[in-house]
């Protein structure tokens, strides 16, 4: 245990491409033109994925009449009348929905990290009685179309009446519902060496702080993951928000999103390219600034 | 013992004596207390919000179903409606088809990608968050009309065809021949998710192996068929499985694209759009329970032979 | 095991909750309100911000009015407003008012979860004739008009005139010569643009079948034969081979786009079918003044094409509402009261009563004055309003639409096509 944090000081990029140092990363004179080339094709490639996000940045900053006639990224008149009016276009001001949102994804952040990993450790690393049998259950849980089991759920809550709250889109997290990060989990815990387990049972702890101790600091690659994942998809989630809050000003930003289209007459198409990159922007940081945790190394020898 | 192993093993061996099915049995629940209550609240989750919901999709299967009015007993009407649904027949060929190009073509280019952007270089942190955008755009409206703007007969592909030369006066996402890969596509695009989770699979192996490998001269594609892909593997079954779940169970993309018709003649008709249609479209919501059944039982068989290959291929440590 | 006793018990809990919910949805009656007239009601709707804008000054308007009833509001999208109402409804939990649309009344009405309006005292008295029927489901009144629509073709001036073609006379116009222009138009004015956007849908096709005797539904179901349809669809090839309607690619992508994306408002053809309370909002998208053109006739003589007022949408009550006499007042307030339409004005479609109507007109808009003048100029040529689609057929413009591009995708033919459409057509219908 005590010498796992010296050798941690090894970096991620020596660790994989196994060279000695930095000094001997640049030694080869062709090395620097690959790099260049690599870095083209990367930036090249990079254009391709954001292509359509600029597009759409670029859009919400024409009129609306005028977006659907432009398909270029030639910007002529631009105005930001979308984000300033969109702002206050529906019945409360954006804000309202972007805090109803954060507050859901939020829970549903502290429920997945609490629960799924709870439950993952009890399937990697326990031995207990149906094991096999939960286990394939969970797994028919994530194969049911959501669409079939939405309804008798909503009767559910509904008789709990706990319609238009929050409830039924935080509780269900907190009870690890979301099958899927049980299962990412899982398969990290079983990537963590026994030898640690065995090494920390030998100093006298009990699962709790085997747990806690060992599995949880060594899982911060999967626990981000979780974070990110469940962040961006709670954050979009429509359907289950759609049905469960009936109060305009609990509505959640994908609700509030939608409220600016009508197809069966003039939609603000403008404002909703305005709020959504407004609503993107949360979800960007929470990447850009949450990708260390995800790339946190564990670089142990395995050793005491 | 890996659960992995255990359910693959689950038929093999039969203990011989009473004493060896005692001693048996003891050894699979010598963490019983602690195990249940480590899985308590998954388990408090299913019972009260999952299983209630699930028996009782099981249960309208076998029933006629408007929503509107209380479900009505018609046994398993539903099912053999199925067999001579033509519309549902060609639903699954359209999945069946998505799941079987797209899920290799994702994985393999985020896992491309993953290794690429593992190394140090500059910008990374940058690149990773670009190629993870695309996913994040989630199910939004936004991105139909994107690839609307992108693969319609006047969009952005075509005019750069028309540029080269090339006629291009069909549009892609209204051809009934083309349109379904557009989706395909449209998935490929967000490879986003698996790959970082393939990044974070990759920060879990220890340093050491590559220190040893590389010390003892072996070189980098070497190092990568031997150490990378066997020690990730348990991470690249879970993108698998999952994908392939995710996959037969795909729905916004086609529904936000077609704009909830599955056209152009059916040819975006995902299985699960065509569910959505059914139950709340049609008020056939017996239906479309029986259908999300029939979905379970191809899905599940398809996982449980992910689950009896992977004993092939995939390492644990543990 | 004692554990496994438990979980059985709360399994037990779970699905027993569950089947009491759903058994919930049947029968059941609307309770009675409260004696000293106070509710508490839901009040659903779909539009877009000025919809939405005017809906909540009205409400506000009769909650000062009536400080007894609270109403909560709850806008939504047109598209997701249907799925949410189903899932409310099977939940027992629908709106006590209900913004209801003609594809959806007979699926809801007839299933009885709408309330008789006409029990509680609805009051379509000063109703314009041939606006309150649509309405019925079994003899019973279970939407009261909102506003009334026509099918109209809306033309382009400014695309006629780049093309040099003359607007025609559609009081004497017949379905070939609507594709004569079109082609007309496509030949002339270049650059991509053609003459008809979206027009061959389920409301053309009723229009047409009247003016040879059928309907699109009548009370034993679908309401024509696969015989009777192949003369439609060899008319869309007609229009096709002619160059009248975009090509298929384009056919098909027109069906995934909204109202201001369509070809009409991006300025690339010069005719397309909307429903008249479209028109302010194609003005809007096209930065034109559209023209409102009638549906051609056999004959050539308009008086004979069998037009029909529809209710652009309805309103109507929850079958479970707790407060039905609350929420019929209000309803009543909504159509008949001039407070309310001086609100609400023209957006849902023309005013039914009469003496709303009256009220209004001088304070329309120029688009909404000629959509009024419109409606009023077609009384002459109304027929028997057609029925609501029964259950199961609301979907038929979607499968029509399947068959229809499948044939311009030259994957089918016209016998072929017609055939398959009206056997799916009716074994659609419950």
């Amino acid at each position: 245990m005590t010498d796992l944090s010296a050798r941690t000081e090894l970096s991620p990029e020596a660790a994989i491409t196994g060279t000695a140092g930095p000094a001997a990363r640049n030694r080869r004179p062709g090395k620097l033109g690959r790099s260049l080339l690599k870095h083209l094709l990367l930036i090249a490639a990079s254009l391709v994925m954001i292509y359509p996000v600029l597009w759409m940045l670029v859009s919400s900053f024409r009129p609306t009449d005028v977006i659907f006639r432009t398909p270029g990224l030639w910007v002529n008149d631009l105005i930001i009348e979308n984000y300033t009016e969109g702002w206050n276009a529906l019945s409360d001001p954006f804000t309202t929905y972007l805090i109803n949102s954060a507050i859901v994804v939020i829970g549903a952040i502290a429920g997945n990290l609490l629960s799924c990993s709870l439950a993952a450790y009890a399937f990697a690393r326990l031995q207990f009685r149906f094991k096999a049998v939960w286990f394939s259950i969970m797994l028919v849980t994530i194969m049911l179309p959501i669409h079939v089991v939405l309804v008798p759920q909503y009767i559910l809550f509904n008789y709990l009446g706990w319609v238009n709250t929050f409830i039924p889109l935080i509780l269900p997290k907190f009870l690890a519902t979301d099958a899927f990060f049980v299962f990412l989990m899982v398969q990290f815990i079983r990537g963590i060496p026994r030898e640690l387990d065995e090494a920390a049972r030998i100093d006298g702890c009990g699962h709790w702080q085997i747990f806690y101790r060992i599995m949880v600091p060594l899982m911060t690659p999967a626990l981000a993951t979780t974070a990110i994942f469940t962040f961006i998809w709670v954050w979009s989630e429509f359907f289950t928000s759609l049905i469960y809050l009936t109060d305009p000003t609990k509505y959640t930003v994908p609700l509030a999103l939608r409220s600016f289209l009508d197809s069966t007459s003039g939609s603000n198409w403008g404002a909703m390219f305005a709020m959504s990159i407004v609503s993107l922007i949360p979800i960007f940081l929470a990447f850009l600034f949450g990708q260390r945790y995800l790339v946190k190394g564990i670089a142990t020898t395995g050793g005491k | 013992m890996s659960v992995v192993s255990e359910l693959s093993h689950i038929h093999v061996e039969k203990p011989k004596s009473a004493e060896d099915r005692r001693a048996r049995r003891k050894a699979a629940g010598r963490d019983n207390k602690a195990g249940y209550l480590f899985l308590a609240p998954w388990l408090i989750g299913l019972f009260l919000i999952t299983i209630g919901p699930l028996i009782a999709s099981l249960y309208l299967s076998f029933t006629e179903y408007s929503l509107i009015e209380a479900p009505i007993w018609t046994g398993l009407d539903n099912y053999v409606r199925m067999i001579d649904d033509a519309r549902l027949h060609n639903a699954l060929q359209v999945t069946f088809t998505y799941v079987v190009v797209s899920v290799p073509l994702q994985l393999g280019v985020a896992l491309a990608i993953a290794i690429l952007l593992d190394k140090g270089m500059r910008g990374l942190a940058f690149y990773r968050s670009v190629f993870y955008l695309p996913s994040m755009l989630g199910a939004s409206v936004a991105i139909a009309l994107l690839w609307r703007q992108i693969f319609g007969t006047d969009g952005l592909v075509n005019q750069i065809l028309r540029l080269f030369g090339f006629e291009a006066t069909t549009g892609w996402i209204s051809d009934p021949r083309y349109a379904l890969w557009t989706i395909v596509l449209l998935h490929v695009w967000t490879f986003g998710s698996p790959m970082v989770i393939f990044l974070a699979g990759l920060r879990q192996i220890p340093s050491m192996y590559h220190e040893a490998a590389s010390m003892d001269g072996a070189g980098r594609w070497h190092r990568f068929r031997h150490i990378t892909l066997p020690l990730l593997s348990p991470i690249i079954f879970f993108n698998l499985v999952l994908q392939v779940i995710n996959a037969f169970q795909s729905f916004t993309q086609a529904f936000v694209v077609s704009n909830g018709t599955g056209g152009p003649s059916d040819s975006t008709m995902f299985y699960s759009l065509y569910l959505y249609q059914r139950g709340f479209g049609e008020f056939e919501m017996g239906y479309a329970a029986a259908m999300a059944w029939l979905l379970v039982v191809i899905v599940g068989a398809l996982t449980a032979i992910n689950f009896w290959a992977s004993k092939y291929w995939v390492f644990y440590d543990d | 095991m004692a554990l496994n006793r438990r979980q059985f018990l709360i399994g037990g809990l779970g699905a027993a909750a569950t089947t009491m919910g759903l058994s919930a949805c049947g029968g059941g009656s609307s309770g009675g309100g409260s004696s000293d007239g106070s509710a508490d009601l839901q009040f659903a709707w779909w539009g877009n911000e000025v919809r939405n804008k005017n809906t909540a000054a009205a409400i506000d308007a009769y909650t000062k009015a009536n400080p007894k009833v609270k109403v909560s509001q709850q806008p939504g999208e047109f598209q997701s407003y249907w799925d949410k109402l189903a899932t409310q409804t099977a939940g027992n939990k629908a709106p006590d008012i209900i913004q209801m649309d003609m594809a959806y009344i007979a699926e809801y009405g007839k299933r009885k979860a709408l309330l008789d309006l006409e029990k509680y005292g609805a009051d379509v008295s000063k109703f314009v004739e041939g606006s309150v029927d649509s309405g019925r489901i079994d003899g019973k009144l279970v939407g009261i008009n909102a506003g009334i629509n026509s099918p109209a073709i809306l033309a382009n001036p400014k695309v006629f005139e780049k093309a040099k073609v003359e607007v025609p006379d559609d009081k004497t116009w017949t379905w070939d010569q609507l594709r004569e222009v079109s082609a007309e138009i496509t030949a002339k004015a270049g650059s991509g643009i053609v003459g008809m956007g979206v027009l061959f849908n389920d409301v053309m096709l009723s229009a047409w079948l009247r003016q040879h005797g059928k309907e699109l539904f009548t009370d034993s179901g679908l309401g024509f034969e696969a015989a009777d349809v192949v003369p439609w669809f060899d008319m869309l090839k007609s229009y096709s081979d002619a160059k009248a309607i975009p090509p298929a690619a384009t056919v098909s992508e027109e069906a995934t786009k909204s109202l201001d994306q369509q070809t009409l408002a991006t300025g690339k053809s010069a005719m397309q079918m909307f429903w008249s309370n479209q028109v302010e909002a194609v003005n809007k998208a096209s930065g034109a003044e559209v023209q409102i053109l009638r549906y051609p006739s056999m004959s050539g003589n308009a008086a004979e094409r069998k037009a029909w007022y529809k209710a652009s949408m309805l309103w109507s009550a929850s079958a479970r509402t707790k407060f039905p006499e609350e929420s019929v007042a209000m309803i009543n307030w909504w159509v008949n009261s001039p407070e309310c339409a001086n609100i609400n004005l023209a957006e849902r479609g023309i005013p039914p009563n009469t003496e709303m109507l009256a009220l209004v007109t001088p304070k329309l808009s120029p688009a909404q004055s000629s959509v009024a003048k419109f409606i009023n100029d077609i009384k002459p040529e109304l027929a028997t309003t057609p029925i609501a689609p029964p259950p199961g057929g609301g979907k038929i413009g979607d499968i029509l639409n399947r068959y229809q591009t499948d044939l311009l995708f030259g994957r089918t033919n016209s016998a072929d096509a017609a055939t398959k459409f009206v056997d799916e057509a009716k074994s659609n219908l419950k």
